[in-house]
């Protein structure tokens, strides 16, 4: 029986990557940092806020996204959106994960059980 | 105005770097409170709903560290081996070596044993530096940008592979604390014999004549024997050299015991007046018969005993 400690490490580990390669394919429609966290969690991909919004920045940083004010609601929010930048990495990203599912069905498939 | 909502933004906020402290303030709130208004929407109290989010964002200076891209790490994984190779390297030998200077320096102005003292206060102190400040340095390192090259690591860097010891450690250090026990009981029982004359006098064992000659002679074997120890186990396992020297030093120093045992000039003539059994002479001869046939047993036993070890390890 595996422990619930280790089972947790290890779903963590396989997720963490895949934030960024969500975000980056999420934001091809611009967001703010709270709709973006409910899309992701709709759509199976749940991330803490304490992750999400520095991420943000720091692909802001990176120039894989861009950002824009929009004062014209309740309150300022920040929307982000993937630049062209950030259209080139995400589709190395999804390639390589791509890869990553061929690789281990052929595994799967080689190994008897 | 000072909400729960505020304080953690002040608290986030004060270790972010100030050019971004504003747009980032500006964004964090809008966040929480969307956050707030998620929770309140679903019915929640918006005191209740308040502190859950902040509580799911968590410790302020975690997400400040985020925000910054700071480690939360005094010294990180690329350095952290690097540190503790330098650390081992100059604690292993600078404090002892300080400490002995300092104490044969005060020694030599006379402090005698009061020597020890100032010693090993100085030792603890350069322990304490050396830790201080090479940890500080490294810390340093590591938050430094851009990140330092260190030399890769290459096959040549591998350590030999220990060799199975065939000279345990425990045994050297009991043979050599028996042989240095062995070198101060002889200038003890001259001193100190626990064998009192008739006006209370200390009575020596062995004869003082030999004083002369053979107890020096002994004692140079004796410290011999503790410097072979020393290289035996520096050299880690038996060989036939070794087997040599050791029959070498077995023999200095039994047969002169043997034949001052048999020619009745290794105990102390004044023990016969003390003790009436010594004044026989056949209870002298039988008693230096005895030391003799001791003497030669245990060379004779050690010998072989050495000489399988050696076979066993030179074989192998």
């Amino acid at each position: 029986m595996v422990s619930e400690d280790v089972l947790r490490t290890h779903l963590q580990e396989l997720r963490r990557g895949t934030v960024v390669v969500a975000s980056l394919v999420a934001l091809r429609r611009p967001d703010y940092g709270y709709a973006l966290l409910q899309r992701l969690t709709d759509h199976g991909f749940p991330v803490d806020a304490n992750t999400l919004y520095p991420l943000l920045r720091r692909l802001e940083d990176q120039g894989l996204l861009t950002s824009e004010w929009n004062t014209e609601e309740s309150r300022p929010r920040k929307f982000y959106r993937t630049s062209d930048e950030g259209e080139s990495m995400l589709s190395r990203l999804l390639a390589d994960l791509a890869a990553v599912q061929t690789s281990l069905t052929g595994l799967i498939q080689g190994v008897d059980r | 105005m000072n909400t729960l909502t505020d304080r953690y933004l002040a608290a986030t906020l004060r270790s972010v770097p100030t050019q971004r402290r504003d747009e980032i303030a500006t964004e964090l709130r809008a966040s929480i409170e969307d956050m707030i208004e998620g929770h309140t929407d679903d019915g929640a109290d918006p005191a209740a709903a308040e502190r859950a989010v902040l509580t799911e964002l968590g410790n302020p200076d975690v997400l400040a560290a985020r925000y910054a891209d700071r480690r939360l790490q005094l010294i990180g994984p690329t350095y952290y081996l690097v540190w503790l190779r330098l650390l081992k390297l100059l604690l292993s030998f600078i404090p002892a070596l300080v400490g002995t200077i300092v104490a044969i320096v005060e020694a030599v102005e006379g402090k005698g044993f009061g020597a020890i003292g100032p010693g090993v206060v100085v030792a603890l102190h350069v322990t304490v530096h050396i830790a201080f400040w090479l940890t500080l340095t490294f810390v340093i390192i590591e938050r430094s940008q851009p990140t330092m090259d260190l030399p890769e690591w290459t096959v040549d860097q591998l350590p030999d592979a220990p060799v199975r010891r065939g000279i345990p450690l425990a045994d050297t250090i009991a043979s050599v604390i028996m042989l240095l026990l062995t070198i101060a009981y002889l200038p003890l029982q001259h001193y100190h014999s626990w064998v009192d004359g008739t006006d209370g006098e200390n009575i020596p064992l062995l004869d003082p004549a030999l004083w002369s000659f053979w107890l020096p002679a002994l004692i140079v074997v004796l410290i011999a024997s503790v410097i072979f120890e020393l290289v035996k186990y520096r050299i880690g396992r038996w060989t036939w050299q070794l087997f040599g020297l050791k029959a070498l030093l077995s023999l200095a120093f039994g047969l002169p015991l043997v034949w001052l045992a048999l020619t009745d000039r290794l105990l102390n003539p004044a023990l016969a007046e003390r003790l009436g059994w010594l004044a026989e002479a056949d209870n002298r001869d039988a008693l230096g018969l005895a030391i003799a046939l001791g003497t030669v047993a245990v060379v004779i036993w050690d010998l072989i005993d050495t000489a399988r070890k050696t076979r066993q390890q030179t074989t192998a």
